[in-house]
């Protein structure tokens, strides 16, 4: 029974909100190179959100294209949730390794990243007055997304109800910290580059003076 | 080497020949700065300039003796300035090419017979109705109502009335009258609006205040003044709006402005009969949208509107005390140029105060270099002021032609854009339009010609997309009847 290929897994533990990832890891399924494909499909997805939208509902600032933001709002804050979700449910009895982690809140992240690439393709057909067809589509993906997030935390450390939404709580504080310190990091090492190169521009000076 | 060399001398010269001309031409307009205009972002960009400083009229040029920190400007229905000369305290009226000065106010006759002068008057205005002069006498503490051979008619002074508070001084800056002859005065030190006065002199009450700008620490102390007790109520810094600086009539609507570095709502308002101010939905920043940080001062030179003027055609004049620039907006509010700097050559001013259009030119008194500056609108400025007139009576496909025009002269010019994309639209080219309406930011006129354009391609291409779709829908059907048969056939198997 239940002898699926990964892909269909991918499949099931997305229509199954209730039960898709406690079968999984039942039968110890899931794939980490999907997981980062959805990943990057999810770095991509806000770029197009951003940028590729139909003009009749905004228009982005097209004079610079900075790809910074777009890593932090996908790649980074995904890893940060992996490590602090680790890190939390470790502490907390939790039966997830970092692997099993990433791999189902991945899974959990499909219909919020077909939700951006559907709106995107839908901003092309539809005009303002239709806009609450984007809306929707919108909603049901975000939310989807939450239920399966939930539910993907829920089993992958076998916790009761009351103790996901904790370990989520928990979760979100850690990665505020974690985002803080990394902040706090990056302002020290640039002091330090400016402070290193400042004194190699010193060293330069006197040398050819 | 050798042919290396000679490859450069043709460039080398080219750039020389280049070089010179751009010098020329760069001598040959005076302008004492850059002209720019805001681009679909906001953002400050470089422009063509609208307007260009003709010349600057001194008392000397008039034929009297020199103008002493003037204050105001004001040009009457029979095209005669009237300058309001405050140090000099007199009225000085000269003809509408200020070349004379056509007659010096310096005393009036009252009723009784008596001769009064004036001190310091700040403000003047002609009334096209009855042909009669409004004068601000700032520091006699009246307005004076006088023909224009000089005799006083009528003389207002502090009303005793319970509106006003008795405490308070009585310093008319500036003034003006409506058709029906009522009198607005705005005073010194009042915040509550322009002081008005009936025809007949009789105070009736304030008109047009400011409103406060909701800031967080305002939202804060109202907040706490809930809690606190009547005396410290009383002790604490009250929030007020800054009391308007200057107005214009034009017609049935008062516009006023404000000079508040750090006031931004309420800086020009519009303001009907019930003194409702019609701009108050208007997302318009007047002014500089973002203030330019002046290093050698340690100052932001936040925008300070001191005068307002309505031109004929209704475009809306704003002078910038902090920058010395004019900010033109059409009706609806939408910057057209922005002319003038802080500087020393003509076109640039030390302390702008008043402001004043005839036609299609622009006169400026600067207070400190004691001088009227004329501005000429360009050729460039007349295109616009053309399009922009055409296209706000709704004549958006007579104004199309201008603005290419336009567009020829500035490409990044964001009212054509805007211009064109509705007249393209209106004629029903929707690639067109759409391609302006990207170009412009005009989110709403790209979703109509986007709707436009979807209605055309599925009127063109229905019959392919209906066959489309019934041919994908039997294949589909076909598939999947295939894949059961083939899993059924599986199963059978095993």
């Amino acid at each position: 029974m239940m002898d699926l290929t990964e892909t269909q897994w991918v499949r099931y533990a997305v229509t199954h909100p209730v039960e898709g990832f406690d079968d999984m890891r039942w039968k110890k399924s899931g794939s980490l190179k999907i997981a980062f494909l959805i990943v990057g499909l999810l770095f991509f997805g806000e770029i197009a959100d951003d940028r590729l939208f139909g003009a009749q509902f905004f228009i982005s600032y097209e004079r610079i294209f900075n790809v910074v933001p777009y890593i932090v709002q996908s790649i980074i804050l995904f890893a940060v949730w992996v490590v602090g979700n680790w890190a939390v449910c470790t502490l907390l009895d939790g039966e997830g390794t970092m692997k099993n982690i990433c791999i189902y809140s991945a899974y959990a992240l499909i219909p919020y990243v077909a939700q951006l690439y559907i709106n995107v393709i839908l901003s092309h057909v539809l005009i303002r007055d239709e806009s609450v067809f984007l809306d929707i589509i919108r909603i049901i993906g975000i939310g989807w997304t939450a239920v399966l997030l939930f539910s993907a935390i829920k089993s992958v450390h076998q916790y009761s109800f009351l103790k996901t939404a904790a370990a989520v709580l928990l979760t979100i504080a850690a990665m505020l910290i974690m985002l803080f310190l990394l902040v706090l990091m990056l302002a020290l090492l640039q002091q330090i580059w400016i402070f290193i190169s400042t004194v190699v521009t010193e060293i330069i000076y006197r040398i050819k003076v | 080497m050798k042919s290396k060399l000679k490859r450069y001398i043709p460039a080398v010269t080219a750039f020389a020949v280049l070089a010179s001309f751009g010098i020329s031409v760069t001598a040959s307009a005076a302008a004492p700065s850059d002209s720019y205009n805001y681009d679909r972002w906001g953002d400050a960009i470089p422009s063509q300039a609208g307007y260009t400083a003709e010349r600057a009229v001194t008392g000397y040029d008039l034929g009297i003796d020199a103008f002493n920190s003037p204050s105001d400007i004001f040009c009457s229905h029979d095209r005669l300035f009237y300058i309001a000369d405050t140090g000099n305290n007199r009225i000085v009226a000269a003809d509408e090419s200020l070349e004379n000065a056509v007659k010096i106010y310096d005393s009036f006759t009252m009723p009784d017979g008596s001769k009064t002068s004036l001190n310091k008057p700040s403000g003047v205005f002609v009334s096209p109705e009855n042909k009669n002069m409004y004068i601000a006498d700032t520091e006699n503490s009246r307005v004076l109502i006088a023909d224009t051979d000089g005799n006083v008619l009528m003389e207002i002074t502090k009303p005793d009335s319970d509106i006003f508070d008795s405490r308070k001084t009585f310093l008319p800056q500036k003034v003006t009258a409506d058709k029906a002859g009522n009198i607005y005065i705005v005073l010194g030190n009042i915040t509550t609006g322009a002081a008005m006065f009936s025809p007949e002199g009789s105070f009736i009450g304030f008109y047009g205040a400011n409103r406060v700008e909701p800031t967080a620490k305002i939202i804060r102390n109202y907040f706490r003044n809930l809690f606190m007790s009547e005396e410290k109520r009383a002790r604490r810094t009250r929030s007020v709006p800054t009391g308007i600086t200057n107005f214009d009539i034009d017609g049935d609507f008062i516009f006023t402005c404000t000079a508040s570095s750090s006031q931004t709502t309420d800086t020009v308002k519009k303001l009907n009969a019930a003194g409702n101010n019609i701009f108050a939905n208007y997302e318009v920043t007047f002014g500089d949208y973002t203030p330019m940080y002046d290093t050698s001062r340690n100052k932001v030179m936040a925008p300070s509107i001191v005068d307002i003027d309505i031109a004929e055609d209704g475009n809306i004049n704003c002078l910038d005390r902090t920058t010395g620039r004019i900010f033109q907006y059409d009706e609806d509010c939408n910057l057209l140029f922005i002319t003038g700097a802080i500087a020393h050559q003509t076109g640039g001013f030390d302390q702008a105060a008043a402001l004043e259009s005839l036609d299609e030119d622009l006169y400026v008194v600067d207070s400190v270099k004691n001088t009227v500056t004329v501005f000429t609108e360009t050729d460039f400025g007349k295109t616009v002021h053309k399009a922009a007139a055409l296209y706000n009576e709704g004549r958006y496909e007579e104004a199309l032609g201008p603005w290419y025009e336009v567009l020829k002269s500035d490409g990044n010019y964001h009212r054509a854009h805007i211009g064109i994309a509705s007249a393209l639209l209106r004629q029903g080219d929707y690639k067109g339009a759409m391609k302006y309406a990207k170009l412009a930011d005009a989110g709403k006129i790209y979703n109509k010609a986007f709707e436009g354009r979807r209605r055309e391609f599925l009127k063109a291409n229905f019959g392919y997309i209906l066959a489309g779709t019934a041919a994908f829908a039997v294949i589909a059907a076909a598939a999947a009847r295939l894949i059961r048969r083939r899993k059924k056939e599986k199963e059978a198997e095993s």
